[in-house]
């Protein structure tokens, strides 16, 4: 295990985001501070209490998730693409790191990124309406897992990506539908019948509920079963990565 | 790195790319603290070489060792081993050409060590721009940063791939004073070149390529020994209406007054010059030697089967 290798490539990874922090890290703040401004402040008198608590609580957790899973597979899929197109992939391709290494670092600077943008995410709403952590442990583990699934979701698809279109492709037609559609702003039991059922389907709604049981005690689906599909999601997405790398598809001709 | 061990030993290596055989069931011994230079017209194979070593391409099938490690079981090792200076100029536009070095060395495994850093910006006349933006470099400083990212974990065995297509003759020659100071102090170079006068210049050895099949490995003194051969033009005080007897086959005249007479031992200059001297004093003597040059497009007009593939050993 070349663990300077890997210490370098985590740093190299964070002062890589730090370096444009007001695209990685301002701009889903502002985004996200966008939302509360219309579903809490604009709009949130006129909608009625979900699942026992004020509207704008309610979408907190979703927006939280939205934020994290975005900024842990912007972080991957654009460090690892952009430095597939102007050649600089060939830094790390001829350095003494393994797939472990490779995978280890990513992942972990996309998380650390993906928790920054959580926490300051949480933080605006906390200044908007004064709300805390009902499970702060949960709400820890349960980020890391979702952040370091779509971080290795990432990597797939930044090795996957040959032109900019495939890569912003995934956010827009995938993510982001998943994502809303995904209970951010709606509980599932106000979805009419099969929609309630068909929803079930969609993995990101298991995430935006854990989130939500973690910072809200709230939650459509129970905790245990949120954290078990985010723990197969992790298991599957690092595992198939770890496949790729170590082949060496698309990275090593 | 095991004692005694070949700094890189290729064994029946072979990359295919779909139908293409990029590289054909290639021998190579390089020897320790040698300048070996690869030559070879595009698409012959070099990159390919130079690729399956370090880890950017997979051979399809055959074997490298790296000072006695096999460069896919014991990639950390040999990796560790290997600095590649890349024929295309890439740089990450985040980082300074500081930062750039000390995350080189990182990456290779090597604990920060500032002064080899700095020792290296100075080194390649990058002091001074150091904490710039890379991408405000110019090409020639960004090529010499390539370079001695290559060179900030103390590579044991180094690659420059074309290291100066493109670049000015005065980067040249620093490029090239380089390259004998690291040969100086141990390390053994490959160099992959078009530029026959790179070669001629820098290496101890010269391996030629084509189509995939190392065609020729050689010293390169011995090279150009074997192969010698050249002209004679003498310019005369007279004028001639035919070359005159006793002169090699071949001789010609240029002019009425100028004879170009070949050789091929230094026995044949002698005589060219004593028949030359009777018809009077020349005004102008010349003796032109074959260049490896001439030798390499030689050995490429040839068909590669008709030359055969070389093994180790077979002209050594």
């Amino acid at each position: 295990m070349n663990w300077i290798g890997l210490g370098t490539l985590l740093a190299k990874e964070v002062h890589r985001f730090s370096k444009v922090a007001l695209q990685t890290v301002v701009s889903p703040l502002i985004s996200t501070s966008l939302y509360f401004l219309v579903f809490g402040v604009a709009l949130g008198a006129r909608l009625r209490e979900v699942q026992g608590i004020p509207y704008i609580e309610f979408v907190v957790p979703g927006l939280v998730m939205l934020a994290m899973i975005n900024a842990s597979f912007l972080n991957t899929s654009s460090s690892i693409f952009q430095a597939k197109i102007n050649g600089t992939i060939l830094d790390i391709l001829v350095a003494p790191l393994g797939a472990r290494e490779f995978i280890v670092a990513f992942l972990a600077a996309a998380a650390l990124r993906s928790l920054l943008v959580g926490a300051l995410v949480f933080i605006v709403a906390f200044i908007f309406n004064g709300m805390g952590v009902a499970h702060p442990l949960y709400t820890l583990l349960f980020s890391l897992m979702v952040s370091a699934t779509f971080a290795a979701f990432g990597i797939l698809v930044a090795i996957w990506a040959e032109k900019y279109d495939h890569l912003a492709a995934v956010p827009n037609f995938v993510l982001t539908p998943l994502t809303f559609l995904g209970g951010v702003f709606y509980s599932v039991e106000m979805l009419p019948h099969p929609w309630d059922t068909v929803s079930r389907l969609n993995p990101i709604l298991y995430m935006v509920n854990g989130m939500r049981y973690g910072l809200l005690d709230r939650s459509d689906v129970s905790p245990g079963v949120a954290l078990g599909v985010v723990s197969v999601g992790l298991l599957t997405t690092v595992l198939v990565t770890w496949r790729v790398v170590a082949s060496g598809y698309k990275l090593r001709t | 790195m095991k004692a005694g061990a070949a700094p890189l030993l290729i064994e029946r290596l072979s990359k295919r790319f779909g139908d293409i055989e990029a590289v054909a069931d290639v021998d190579l011994r390089i020897r320790q603290g040698e300048v070996f230079a690869l030559l070879g017209p595009n698409g012959a194979g070099k990159t390919t070489i130079i690729n399956c070593v370090a880890g950017l391409s997979r051979p399809t099938s055959g074997s490298i060792q790296v000072f006695g490690h096999d460069t896919v079981r014991d990639f950390r090792v040999t990796r560790r081993l290997l600095g590649l200076v890349p024929q295309e100029i890439v740089f990450d536009p985040f980082f300074t050409p500081r930062e750039s070095l000390r995350i080189q060395m990182g990456l290779m495994g090597v604990k920060p060590d500032l002064g080899r850093v700095d020792e290296l910006l100075r080194m390649f006349a990058l002091w001074s721009r150091r904490d710039s933006a890379t991408r405000s470099l110019s090409g020639g400083m960004k090529r010499r940063l390539l370079v001695a990212k290559a060179l900030v974990h103390r590579p044991r065995l180094l690659f420059l791939d074309e290291p100066t297509a493109g670049v000015d003759v005065e980067l040249r020659k620093d490029l090239w004073e380089v390259v004998r100071r690291l040969a100086a102090e141990g390390t053994t170079v490959i160099l992959t070149t078009h530029y026959i006068e790179e070669a001629e210049a820098m290496a101890d050895r010269v391996g030629i390529i084509n189509h995939g099949r190392l065609v020729l490995v050689e010293e390169r003194d011995s090279l150009l020994s074997r192969n010698r051969r050249g002209q004679v033009r003498a310019v005369l005080p007279v004028a001639l209406s035919a070359p005159p007897a006793h002169l090699p086959p071949g001789t010609r005249l240029e002019s009425e007054n100028v004879i170009v007479a070949p050789w091929a031992t230094a026995r044949d200059i002698e005589e060219i010059l004593r028949v030359v001297r009777q018809l009077g004093e020349p005004e102008e003597i010349s003796i032109q030697q074959t260049r490896l040059e001439d030798i390499y497009v030689d050995l490429l007009k040839a068909a590669p089967d008709s030359l055969g593939r070389h093994r180790e050993g077979e002209s050594e």
